[in-house]
């Protein structure tokens, strides 16, 4: 497939199950994400995209299946084992406090201390706030203060700092769900060009999209799940219009001829 | 950014800041001169501080509260409740006046869990859950002051809470006899940490490459508070000096405003408030912080009970009547947000120093009680719109 086809990935997931009730939501999906690869997942809505990244953030447990980081198994019990391991997650809605400012954010809940008194820690302010500026420079975010608080941001700019959150601590992997839902063209073409950014310096990424055009631009291969199945697993080839009949296919269930295939 | 919408900014910003400094000036100026100057004397004043003092220690937990989107509607009865079992302690049970205290501390602790507990196990909405405790710390009141009635105080130390002055250190040198010089001294000291710290600050800030208050408006900050620290001093010394009251809303807001301003807890405070699933989903522990806030806000209500118990040397069945809304409101009036995550302790007490202030000054012009409660009215109404259209216009 490509050079990194032999080399162990960065995460895998292996026939993971997620039943909520009596509806199957995934059904024995396999997943692996390899170095400095972005990795667009697609599907309809109920098609499991989100529930899967869910798994894989620690926010469900799932009901079968293993998850491996760098080849060895762990387990989730909640998000913040999932961080530990370097799993972030980029949500939907930022998952920001609009109430505070930037630094504040992309150090919420790792907040560093700059002495203790008993069970009371002193934030080191200038250490947190020169960070969050290199952070902001290396990524190329333009917001004119690391002060200026979140909710004098525009949308861009907050998945800017949404994001430059969950690479602000060593992330071996990246989440992000539904990146440019919610943002004017302008504010896609920023986000997609932090995509690029952070592909360039080495992450690995997993992308949830709805907007074919936006996994088509920055991807290396994409995966489409639909009811709870992965059903295409594929390199981003080609020019776009064809890559879009193809894949839309497989999303609708015109084509369900993945199994056959890698059965074969 | 240009420089035009630079400076709107600032004084939008300064406006939201300043606001109720210049409220409280304007208040104090309006009823000094309808009073004839009685308003301002040294010992209306010296007394106005004493009254705000139970209001103020609730208020400034009552900011924490609201700051993490809850209310507390016990903190008023809880209060009166606590001042009565700090009289029977004392009365009946022979403890001394300091242990008496710190039972008093630690079971308004345990009636704060108690509502936390409500709140944040058992997914019950504060406002239901307090209620249930004002009807509760009611009744609780009226059992423990049943028997006897108002229960008096017989201890000096602890009635000097509410009535005592601290005493002045400074040998009489013939130099400004009648003043308390002590208390002088420590205005010019709280003038100089204060000069000196806001001048350190925005070192540090300007050397980091940070937007400041351009130096003309910095130095009418610095000008402007430090007037207000001296003016205050001096007038309190005029009269007997700093009140221990005075003393401990110091204390209370001073360590209030530093756990919020410096330290993680307050920060995850404030995050909770801004967006309790963010926080809750970076690792903040949301239930933790609601224990922490309203065991926080219950300690407050015994020392709110304490300094009103200390300052009637008593007490009453009807104690603590009404605090609670008076907290509620000074904690409006200083800036809080009824939206969460906004607010500042130190706001609060200012809060509180106005709603006391109307209440002083409108009682020395003899106004009708009923009038009174509609200025009040006025003044949180005012205040909250005010709040609401500079937030909106700021976005």
């Amino acid at each position: 497939m490509n050079q990194t086809a032999n080399s162990v990935p960065v995460v895998e997931m292996r026939n993971i199950k997620k039943s909520f009730g009596a509806v199957q939501a995934l059904r024995g999906v396999d997943l692996a994400l390899y170095h400095n690869e972005v990795l667009g997942l697609m599907g309809d809505n109920a098609a499991g995209k989100s529930t899967l990244m869910k798994v894989l953030s620690g926010a469900y447990i799932p009901d079968e299946g293993e998850i491996l980081i760098e080849g060895k198994p762990v387990h989730f019990s909640n998000p913040m084992d999932a961080r530990r391991k370097g799993i972030e997650m980029v949500y939907q809605d930022y998952a920001l406090a609009n109430n505070l400012d930037v630094s504040a954010n992309v150090f919420m809940g790792r907040e560093v201390v700059r002495l203790k008194l008993g069970p009371i820690g002193v934030l080191d302010y200038g250490y947190m706030e020169r960070e969050t500026r290199n952070l902001l420079s290396r990524l190329r975010i333009d917001i004119p203060s690391v002060r200026q608080k979140v909710e004098r941001l525009s949308g861009g700019q907050r998945q800017a700092v949404a994001i430059a959150r969950a690479t602000a601590f060593d992330a071996k992997v990246i989440i992000m769900d539904e990146p440019t839902a919610a943002l004017s063209v302008a504010a896609i073409d920023q986000v997609l060009d932090l995509v690029k950014q952070l592909k360039a310096q080495g992450a690995s990424i997993i992308i949830i999209s709805h907007r074919l055009e936006d996994i088509f631009r920055v991807s290396d291969r994409m995966i489409v799940l639909r009811h709870g199945r992965k059903v295409c697993d594929t390199p981003i080839e080609g020019d776009l219009h064809d890559f879009r009949e193809r894949v839309v296919a497989y999303m609708i269930g015109a084509r369900d001829d993945y199994a056959t295939r890698t059965a074969a | 950014m240009s420089f035009a919408q630079d400076v709107r900014r600032l004084v939008r910003e300064n406006i939201r800041e300043y606001g109720m400094f210049i409220a409280l000036f304007v208040i104090m100026g309006y009823f000094s001169i309808a009073t004839d100057g009685l308003f301002i004397s040294s010992r209306n004043i010296v007394n106005l501080v004493n009254q705000t003092g139970y209001i103020a220690v609730l208020a400034v937990g009552m900011t924490l509260v609201i700051v993490i989107r809850h209310i507390d509607l016990s903190v008023g009865f809880l209060a009166g409740f606590l001042g009565a079992v700090a009289a029977i302690g004392m009365v009946q049970w022979g403890l001394p006046w300091y242990l008496s205290i710190l039972l008093v501390l630690g079971l308004g602790m345990l009636a704060g869990l108690l509502t936390s507990f409500q709140v944040a196990e058992l997914g019950i909405p504060a406002f239901v859950a307090t209620l249930a405790g004002w009807l509760g710390y009611r009744g609780a009141l009226q059992l423990a002051t049943r028997a006897t009635g108002t229960i008096i105080i017989p201890s000096d130390p602890f009635n000097a809470i509410g009535n005592g002055f601290i005493p002045d250190f400074v040998p009489d040198i013939g130099i400004l006899p009648e003043v308390h010089k002590t208390t002088l001294l420590l205005g010019l000291l709280g003038i100089l940490f204060f000069v000196l710290g806001e001048i350190n600050s925005r070192r540090r800030l300007l050397n980091q490459g940070f937007e400041v208050l351009s130096a003309p408006m910095f130095i009418l900050k610095l000008a402007f508070i430090s007037a207000l620290i001296g003016g205050i001093a001096w007038i309190l010394a005029g009269y007997r000096g700093l009140s221990w009251t005075a003393v401990i809303i110091l204390v209370v807001v001073l360590v209030y405003h530093f756990i919020t301003t410096k330290t993680v807890l307050g920060r995850h405070i404030y995050a909770v408030g801004g967006n309790p699933e963010a926080a809750e989903l970076s690792g903040i522990r949301v239930k933790k912080i609601t224990h922490i806030v309203f065991a926080s806000m219950g300690m407050l209500a015994g020392l709110s009970g304490i300094l009103y118990a200390s300052r009637l040397r008593s007490a009453t069945t009807t104690a603590g009547n009404l605090f609670e809304l008076d907290a509620i409101a000074a904690a409006f009036v200083g800036g809080v947000s009824a939206a969460g995550g906004v607010g500042r302790v130190a706001g609060s007490l200012i809060g509180a120093l106005i709603m006391t202030s109307l209440t002083s000054g409108m009682n020395l012009m003899q106004i009708d009680i009923s009038y009174q409660y509609i200025a009040r009215a006025l003044v949180l109404a005012i205040a909250v719109i005010f709040d609401v259209t500079t937030r909106r216009r700021a976005r």
